[in-house]
C-alpha cells in the first residue's frame, strides 16, 4: 500500500533511473546540438552586428543621412555639392556591367539558371 | 582560432608549383594579379594532393563551376564560371582549398616605402570576426583594435568602408527613390537589386544578363571609397593621388575580382590598388609581432572615416535593406523615423520579405536573400515578372559579409575527424586504382 507520494517500488525506480540517464546522455547532446546549430559561427556574428548598432558607445548615429561627414559630403560647398546623384558622383561612385554569358558558353556540367 | 595543423598530413607533398604562404590557416599563392589577367586568374585554387575527393565543395558551389577530375579530386573548371565567393573554402575539412592571389608582399613593400602614401579601407564585416584569429570569442567586436593594428602597421591613412556604405545608402537610396517616382519604366525597371556584392555581381552578369537593368548603377561601397580616396581624401589631405596606394580589406575573396575590374579607374588611377581579407590582415598583425588583444580602441581617420550604425549593418544579410529603408523612410515621407523598429529587418532561411508603410508614399516591399542558389530563384520570378518588389538585396554568401570566404574559418570544419580522414584517403585510392 503506498502511504507517500514518491512511494517507489524497486524496479519502477530502476526504470525512472534508467529512463532519467538515457535522457540526460542523450537529451544535453542534443539541446546542445540545437543551441550550436541556432548560435552557430555565423549567427553570432550577425548577432554582433546587430548589438554594435544599437550600441551608442560604438555608434552614435545609426542613420546614413545623420553622418555628419556624409552630410559634409553632400553639403553646399561640399565635394559632391549637386547631392546624391547628381552628375560628378554619376562620374565616380556609380558603374555599369557587361553581358558575361558569352564567357560561360560550351562549359559543361553548370547549373543553368 | 590558432592555425592548429593538427590535421595536415605531412607527407602531403603539394601538388601546385609557385610560392605560398599559410595564413589563418589557408594556402595562399604569393601572386599580386594585374588587371590584364583578371579573367585568367583562379582566385579559389585547389592542392590535388590535398584533395580527398569528398565532393563537400560541389554541393556547395551555387554555379556548378567546381568538377569532379578522373582522379576524383574536385576543381574549377574554369575562372568564367566561378563568381569567387569562396564559400568551398570555407567548408573543406581537409584544407585543399587555397587562394590564387595575395597581395600582402605588395603591401608589406608599399609599408616601407616613405613615398607611398597607404590607405587601409576596412569593410565592416572585417571588425566582427578579426578577434577570432587572437583567441577571443566568436563574433567579439574589434574595430578600435583593428584601426589601433592597422596604424601600427604602418597604414598612413585609416578610411573606413562603413563610411563609404553610408555614402552608398545616399546614392543607393537616392536610386531607388528616383525609380519609384517614376514607376519602374524605360531602362531603369523594379525591383532594384543592390549591387554591393562582387560575386553576386559577377553572378547576374553571367546567368541572368538580362536583368542587368535591374541592378543599382552604385558601385559597392569599396569601389566608392577607393574613387573617393583618391578625389576627395586627396583633396582634403593635400596628398598627390599618384602618391595614395589604397589597400581594401575585405571579408571577400570575390572584391579581388572587383578591385580588379577595368572600369574601377574613375579617379584618372587604379582606384583599388590592392585587396586583402580578414586572414591576410592577421597574418600581417601576428608577423609585426602585435599585441593585438591588448590594443587600446582608436577611431578611424576623419573626413572618410566617422560611420553609422547603418553603415555596419551592411555587414550581414538583411543589413543593406535595413540602411536603405531608415533613409528611404525619411525621404519618402519627409518625417523623422522616430522608432527603428519600424524599418528592422529580421531575415531567416530562404527569401526574407519586408514590407513598410511609408506614410504619404504607402508600403515599400523588399526582399532579402543570400546564398547564390537562393537568389537564383528570386532572378527567375523577377525574370517570369512575379515578383512584386521594389527592392531586392543580395548576398552571395549564406548570412552575410560575416560569413564571406575571406573570414577565418571555422575549426571545427576545418579539422576533419581521424575516421573521417581514414575513410576519405581509401576512397581516393580505390579511385585511383580503378582510373590506373
Amino acid at each position: 500500500m503506498k502511504t507517500k507520494r514518491w512511494d517507489l517500488s524497486r524496479r519502477t525506480f530502476i526504470k525512472a533511473s534508467g529512463l532519467a540517464c538515457g535522457y540526460a546522455l542523450f537529451g544535453v547532446r542534443m539541446a546542445r546540438e540545437g543551441a550550436a546549430r541556432v548560435l552557430d559561427i555565423v549567427g553570432l556574428r550577425q548577432d554582433s552586428v546587430h548589438k554594435a548598432d544599437a550600441n551608442p558607445a560604438l555608434y552614435r548615429y545609426r542613420k546614413s543621412q545623420n553622418n555628419p561627414m556624409v552630410k559634409a559630403l553632400y553639403a553646399s560647398d561640399g565635394f559632391l555639392s549637386e547631392g546624391p546623384a547628381g552628375s560628378l558622383s554619376h562620374e565616380l561612385l556609380h558603374t555599369h556591367y557587361g553581358d558575361r554569358s558569352a564567357s560561360i558558353e560550351g562549359i559543361d556540367g553548370l547549373r543553368r539558371y | 582560432m590558432s592555425d592548429s595543423s593538427t590535421y595536415e598530413n605531412p607527407g602531403a607533398v603539394s601538388a601546385l608549383s609557385g610560392t605560398f604562404q599559410r595564413m589563418e590557416g589557408v594556402n595562399y599563392r604569393l601572386f599580386s594579379p594585374e588587371v590584364s589577367n583578371l579573367e585568367s586568374v583562379f582566385f579559389v585554387e585547389t592542392d590535388p594532393a590535398r584533395c580527398q575527393g569528398c565532393g563537400k565543395c560541389q554541393v556547395q558551389c551555387p554555379t556548378g563551376a567546381r568538377h569532379k577530375q578522373p582522379d576524383g579530386t574536385r576543381d574549377v573548371v574554369d575562372p568564367a564560371a566561378c563568381v569567387n565567393c569562396g564559400q568551398c573554402l570555407t567548408i573543406c575539412p581537409y584544407r585543399a582549398i587555397g587562394e590564387g592571389t595575395s597581395y600582402v608582399p605588395e603591401v608589406l613593400e608599399k609599408l616601407k616605402d616613405p613615398n607611398t602614401v597607404v590607405v587601409a579601407m576596412t569593410a565592416p564585416a572585417v571588425r566582427y570576426a578579426l578577434g577570432e584569429c587572437f583567441g577571443l570569442p566568436v563574433g567579439t567586436y574589434v574595430g578600435g583594435k583593428m584601426h589601433g593594428a592597422l596604424r601600427r602597421l604602418g597604414f598612413d591613412y585609416i578610411w573606413d568602408n562603413e563610411w563609404a556604405a553610408d555614402v552608398t545608402v545616399m546614392e543607393e537610396g537616392t536610386e531607388l527613390i528616383e525609380r519609384l517616382h517614376d514607376g519602374g519604366t524605360g531602362d531603369r525597371p523594379l525591383p532594384q537589386f543592390t549591387s554591393c556584392c562582387p560575386g553576386w555581381i559577377k553572378f547576374c552578369e553571367t546567368f541572368y544578363p538580362d536583368l542587368i537593368p535591374h541592378l543599382s548603377t552604385c558601385k559597392s561601397p569599396v569601389g566608392m571609397l577607393g574613387a573617393l580616396a583618391k578625389t576627395y581624401g586627396s583633396e582634403e589631405t593635400g596628398v598627390v593621388p599618384e602618391n595614395v596606394y589604397t589597400v581594401s580589406i575585405m571579408p571577400c575573396i570575390a572584391k579581388k575580382y572587383e578591385g580588379l575590374r577595368p572600369e574601377l579607374n574613375a579617379s584618372g588611377q587604379r582606384d583599388i590598388d590592392a585587396t586583402i581579407n580578414t586572414r591576410e590582415l592577421a597574418y600581417l598583425i601576428k608577423e609585426a609581432g602585435i599585441y593585438f588583444t591588448a590594443l587600446p580602441d582608436e577611431e578611424a581617420d576623419p573626413a572618410l572615416g566617422i560611420s553609422t550604425g547603418a553603415g555596419t549593418l551592411f555587414g550581414t544579410t538583411g543589413g543593406v535593406m535595413e540602411a536603405a529603408l531608415r533613409f528611404a523612410y525619411e525621404a519618402l515621407s519627409d518625417e523623422v523615423l522616430s522608432d527603428l523598429a519600424t524599418t528592422a529587418v529580421e531575415t531567416g532561411r530562404g527569401l526574407t520579405k519586408v514590407t513598410v508603410e511609408v506614410p504619404g508614399f504607402g508600403p515599400v516591399r523588399g526582399a532579402v536573400v543570400s546564398g547564390l542558389d537562393k537568389a537564383a530563384m528570386v532572378c527567375e520570378k523577377v525574370r517570369a515578372g512575379r515578383a512584386d518588389y521594389h527592392f531586392i538585396e543580395v548576398m552571395a554568401c549564406p548570412g552575410g559579409c560575416v560569413n564571406g570566404g575571406g573570414q577565418p574559418v571555422d575549426p571545427s570544419i576545418m579539422d576533419a575527424s581521424l575516421f573521417k580522414k581514414m575513410v576519405a584517403s581509401v576512397n581516393k585510392r580505390f579511385k585511383m586504382r580503378r582510373i590506373a
